[in-house]
């Protein structure tokens, strides 16, 4: 074996405890180290994803205690391929970054990327870890450093964007750990696996009331409708590249706890239609939100928002096509959305507001930059032949195969509000003359980098979307097996 | 009437919340079946820890602590950051009104016993209750004291990050020296001894006594940023 999931933490946080080390003897190294840092995690995962086609699922025992007495990760072809996608947008990310932050004094710098590093190692931890309250931990770990670099940018209105994101945060911690007690005293046991076999001896109240403590803990976080108004709010405030990781990966991996612990631990009747009317309800609401605003990064936040909304709802269609199509839509709206995000802050750098009039005629003095924000509003809106239209296409047949004719029509008639929006700004990339007091910004060369690769990405698999359904349809698999993952688990012991 | 209505969906919250911890049935025998006594047995008859809690916190449940001492980590990182100051910048320190001569030679007799006490109380984390997090806070009480106390007393920023950070990196270390020699992350490495002697638990009093010096150097670091704020 080429390594073992174990490393996907330990690495980063021995590297994080050495930066400040580092950083005294070469300032460069804080820059670098976490670029290092995330490019050995993307080979490691990939390296794994390809191991365990051949030798089946990794459980990796931590202090030598097998589960349910110990800790462990398990690396599945579910939670595998979520870890490459997260792993690879980390080092996106971190590319991006690497010179944008050069005009910041070295501290700010040092606490950037050592924040960024550990929030991509957070993420990943959430979506390998096997023990409900390790999951709690890495939440913790992932919101902290959102926090912190929500307000990386000491000004009043990110300082109140983060202490929003940081209440709500405080409060989903303490409703998530309320939860997890309730588990633990009535099963003993912290371990997923276990959980979810000895989940039919739960009294049916405790399993209802836990249940909706977790999920209220974890919607906040997956920026699921009622609990995601510290979303718009930091994505516009946060540095770009960060908008972009907490689309990307934070997101990700809360909506793969929410599902872990649906799909997996619970066994309870109307979870599925739950997850399918809280879907819908934060699409719309999102979606319309979307269309009146003024300020581009929160146009994209509420966007993120809407396709996380729409992954719940394939998530709820509970079928395989709709876990399928499911996952599809999140890899998809990982790269697309990150890719908007990137080039949208180049196209809006200059000023601090961030309206989209700003954009007005970028098009004539950035134009890779407004072609690759075209390429990412076109394929996010779902136009053939780019990536985002096989996600909803696979989206829509499951809904279709479930006889949910309805929910097809809504998911259209709610697109022709995203195109509005996202053609409104193209429109003004374009077809505006430029606004006197706005100074185009030329991305740097790491930064088109991260661009065009993403772009490529978009294109290449548009038009070969086989590359990645064989890895989606496995993922798919080992999510729906329930009985298989208790199984691969407790044989451990 | 906004309020009303908060404080009516608080209490109906409440409501529920008392319901719950009603049915739980804290104390009765069947209470919590499961790995509790797996922990409780092999912290004395495997482990050799006589406190088990400080069994659970670094051996069983180890991966949580190291987790947990990250996100210690991170709170500073962050929060230095955010109050981040450029060098010119940082102010005097905010003490309203100097300390009388009674407080200030009380607080440097006091200071040598906080910081033994704190010691103590880290280095004894598996044989008595207390640990590293415990013992880490003390001693910054400790610190937080003459912070108070003396105006020019100062803290070397250089050698707090230089604690930190090798606390920090050993922890890992160790982790990792449990992962190559035994095969799994901070799996005991080393003999584990006799139950209640000083040199018990193998590698759990060394993790301890890390967690300790991390804790107590990043807490410090904390009340000191916090002491400089510019008002």
């Amino acid at each position: 074996m080429v390594g073992s999931p174990v490393l996907f933490v330990a690495i980063p946080l021995l590297a994080a405890f050495l930066i400040p080390l580092m950083g005294m003897i070469w300032k460069e190294f804080v820059r670098i180290i976490p670029g290092l840092v995330l490019a050995y995690m993307l080979v490691l995962s990939v390296s794994l994803i390809i191991y365990i086609q051949s030798h089946g699922t990794i459980v990796e025992v931590i202090s030598g205690w097998g589960p349910p007495v110990g800790i462990n990760l398990v690396f599945s072809p579910f939670s595998g391929a979520l870890t490459t996608l997260m792993t690879f947008l980390g080092l996106l990310v971190w590319l991006y970054s690497h010179k944008f932050k050069r005009n910041v004094d070295y501290e700010p710098a040092k606490k950037y990327f050592i924040l960024l590093m550990l929030m991509v190692t957070g993420s990943v931890g959430m979506v390998l870890t096997g023990d409900l309250f390790n999951m709690f931990v890495f939440i913790e770990i992932v919101s902290i450093s959102g926090y912190g670099l929500t307000s990386f940018f000491v000004r009043r209105d990110s300082a109140e964007a983060a202490f929003k994101f940081l209440l709500m945060g405080a409060f989903a911690s303490s409703f998530l750990l309320i939860g997890i007690m309730i588990i633990y005293t009535q099963l003993g046991t912290l371990n997923m696996a276990e959980i979810a076999q000895r989940m039919p001896q739960m009294d049916y109240h405790m399993k209802v009331f836990s249940l909706i403590f977790i999920l209220v803990a974890i919607g906040v976080e997956a920026e699921t409708f009622p609990l995601n108004g510290w979303a718009p709010d930091v994505y516009t405030q946060a540095p770009g590249p960060i908008s972009a990781a907490m689309s990307g990966i934070v997101v990700k991996a809360a909506v793969y706890a929410n599902i872990r612990i649906i799909y997996t631990m619970y066994d309870l009747q109307g979870a599925y239609e739950y997850l399918l009317i809280i879907g819908l309800i934060t699409f719309i609401v999102a979606e319309t939100a979307a269309l009146k605003q003024e300020r581009l990064k929160r146009m994209l936040a509420y966007s993120s928002i809407g396709q996380m909304g729409l992954a719940m709802i394939a998530f709820g269609i509970g079928t395989k096509e709709g876990v399928y199509a499911a996952l599809f839509l999140m890899f998809s709206h990982a790269i697309i959305k990150s890719l908007l995000f990137f080039s949208g802050s180049y196209l809006v750098y200059n000023k601090t507001s961030k309206y989209i009039k700003h954009v007005n005629g970028m098009g004539k003095y950035l134009p890779i930059t407004a072609f690759l924000f075209t390429l990412g509003a076109f394929a996010i809106i779902g136009l053939p032949p780019f990536m985002g239209f096989w996600s909803k296409l696979a989206l829509l047949s499951a809904a279709a195969d479930s006889n949910l004719v309805i929910l097809v029509a809504v998911i259209l008639v709610v697109s022709i509000v995203e195109a509005v929006y996202y053609l409104r700004v193209v429109n003004r990339i374009f077809f505006f003359k430029k606004r006197a007091n706005t100074k185009p910004e030329k991305p740097t060369i790491n930064a088109m980098i991260a661009m065009l690769s993403l772009a490529a990405i978009v294109l290449v698999i548009g038009f070969y979307p086989d590359l990645v359904t064989g890895l989606i349809e496995r993922a798919a698999d080992d999510l729906m097996d329930k009985g298989r993952y208790i199984g691969e688990i407790l044989s451990k012991n | 009437m906004k309020k009303y209505i908060v404080l009516g969906l608080l209490a109906v919250l409440g409501y529920y919340l008392m319901s719950i911890f009603l049915l739980v049935d804290f104390g009765l025998p069947h209470f919590a079946h499961g790995v509790k006594d797996v922990y409780l047995s092999s912290s004395k008859n495997i482990l050799k820890v006589s406190n088990a809690v400080t069994a659970i916190v670094v051996n069983f449940r180890g991966f949580d602590t190291l987790g947990e001492v990250t996100v210690l980590f991170l709170s500073a990182t962050a929060m230095s950051g955010i109050l981040y100051k450029k060098r010119h910048d940082i102010g005097e320190r905010s003490i309203l009104f100097p300390a009388s001569s009674i407080i200030r030679s009380g607080a440097k007799m006091l200071f040598p016993s906080i910081t033994l006490l704190g010691i103590y109380v880290f280095i004894h984390g598996h044989l008595s209750p207390g640990g590293g997090f415990q013992g880490g806070t003390i001693i910054a009480t400790g610190f937080l004291l003459m912070l108070l106390t003396y105006q020019n007393y100062s803290v070397s920023h250089n050698r707090l990050v230089w604690v930190e950070s090798v606390a920090g990196m050993l922890f890992v270390i160790i982790g990792l020296a449990g992962y190559f020699m035994k095969g799994s992350f901070l799996e005991n490495v080393l003999p584990v001894g006799e139950l209640n002697d000083l040199f018990s638990g193998g590698v759990i009093g060394i993790i301890y006594v890390l967690v300790g010096f991390k804790v107590a150097a990043e807490l410090i670091g904390i009340i000191y940023t916090i002491l400089h704020e510019k008002g």
